[in-house]
């Protein structure tokens, strides 16, 4: 099962799609949690996740905004859906009665 | 970003792989970050990398199984092999030398000994975990420095105790660049080790500990079998398949 960072990664990459690069999820992670995410912890994450053959990543175009570097872009595999959605489910089905669950989205049954 | 600070910022990506150095600065270029939390995340993730390659056992074994102790016993080897010279060659002795009967078909046979122990033990350092080969380095100063300090052979001059850095040097840079070693000239050099120690230990003149500076030799062989099975882009880490570095790494070295 993934971890809270790795899900907020992989769900971060699949909402950018096409645009899915270090900068751009890094952004997305800090914006939706409002934590700072850590270049370290970012890449880190980006390649164990790669490892376990749920994201695939690859060296992309440069722009000027980036001094002509190139970005390296991810892309969610199936099995990397597969496992987001898995944990996904186990959160909402572990929240079903949980105080704070009801108070945001109602009776979830 | 200022143009003072930039290039420290470029100057520590160097601790990265180029293709993530281009993505990372790339990246904090993007993000307009500040010269001092640059280098913070840089480093945070230099230091990330180095803790996750000390998860698998290679930096282990090739610094604290191979480089550490072998180290310790070569300087003993090389002061060994030089008073055996000097009191065979320039009649020169002292009692506390750790010389007696050999002659000069076991100086000849320690010679070899020293260079094939130094060299494939140097290679096995360079080849297993060349992201940590720093840390290994370190530690062979390290032993060297303990033995300069506790061990010192009256009338034998202190560089008596380094002939096998030289060796164990060529060694390393071999292992390094992934040099090819076939299976035959791996298995022919760990037969002939093992042979000549065996000769060495029948007529005295084997410290016992010495025996473990035959398995370097013998790892070379495990390596080249494997590497033999898998083709050229297989690990020569003969036991498991645990990465060294990332995948990223890996997939575009």
């Amino acid at each position: 099962m993934l971890g809270e960072f790795e899900y907020l990664l992989i769900t971060a990459a699949a909402t950018l799609a096409d645009n899915a690069y270090g900068a751009a999820i890094r952004e997305e992670i800090e914006a939706t949690t409002h934590r700072r995410c850590s270049m370290g912890a970012l890449y880190t994450t980006i390649d164990r996740l790669e490892t376990k053959g749920l994201l695939k990543t690859w060296m992309g175009d440069s722009t000027p905004q980036r001094g002509g570097r190139a970005k390296r872009m991810v892309r969610v595999t199936s099995k990397g859906v597969q496992a987001a959605k898995e944990f996904y489910d186990a959160v909402m089905r572990v929240s079903r009665g949980a105080s704070w669950a009801e108070e945001q989205t109602g009776n979830l049954s | 970003m200022t143009r003072i600070a930039w290039p420290l910022v470029e100057l520590a990506s160097k601790l990265l792989e180029p293709d993530e150095r281009e993505a990372v600065l790339g990246d904090l270029l993007e993000a307009k970050e500040s010269a001092g939390q640059a280098l913070l995340d840089i480093f945070g993730l230099v230091l990330r990398r180095q803790a996750l390659l000390w998860k698998n056992p290679q930096p282990w074994f090739a610094g604290f199984s191979v480089a550490l102790p072998s180290t310790y016993l070569l300087m003993h080897v090389s002061v060994s092999v030089t008073a055996t010279y000097e009191r065979l060659f320039h009649h020169r002795f002292c009692a506390s030398w750790p010389t007696g009967h050999e002659g000069f078909v076991l100086l000849f046979c320690h010679f070899f000994l020293l260079m094939a122990w130094s060299w494939a033990g140097g290679y096995v350092v360079g080849s297993a975990s060349r992201r940590t080969l720093w840390v290994s380095v370190a530690l062979s100063a390290l032993a060297c420095a303990f033995c300069l300090v506790t061990f010192h052979v009256e009338a034998l001059s202190r560089f008596s105790s380094f002939l096998f850095v030289l060796p164990a040097i060529l060694g390393v840079r071999h292992g390094f660049r992934s040099a090819h070693l076939s299976l035959a000239g791996a298995s022919l050099l760990a037969v002939t080790v093992t042979v000549l120690m065996i000769f060495a230990w029948t007529h005295q003149a084997l410290w016992v500990l010495n025996w473990a500076l035959v398995l370097p030799a013998w790892y070379l062989v495990a390596a080249a079998r494997r590497s033999r099975q898998e083709g050229p882009t297989g690990s020569w880490w003969p036991f498991d398949h645990a990465p060294l570095s990332s995948a990223f790494a890996r997939k575009n070295h």
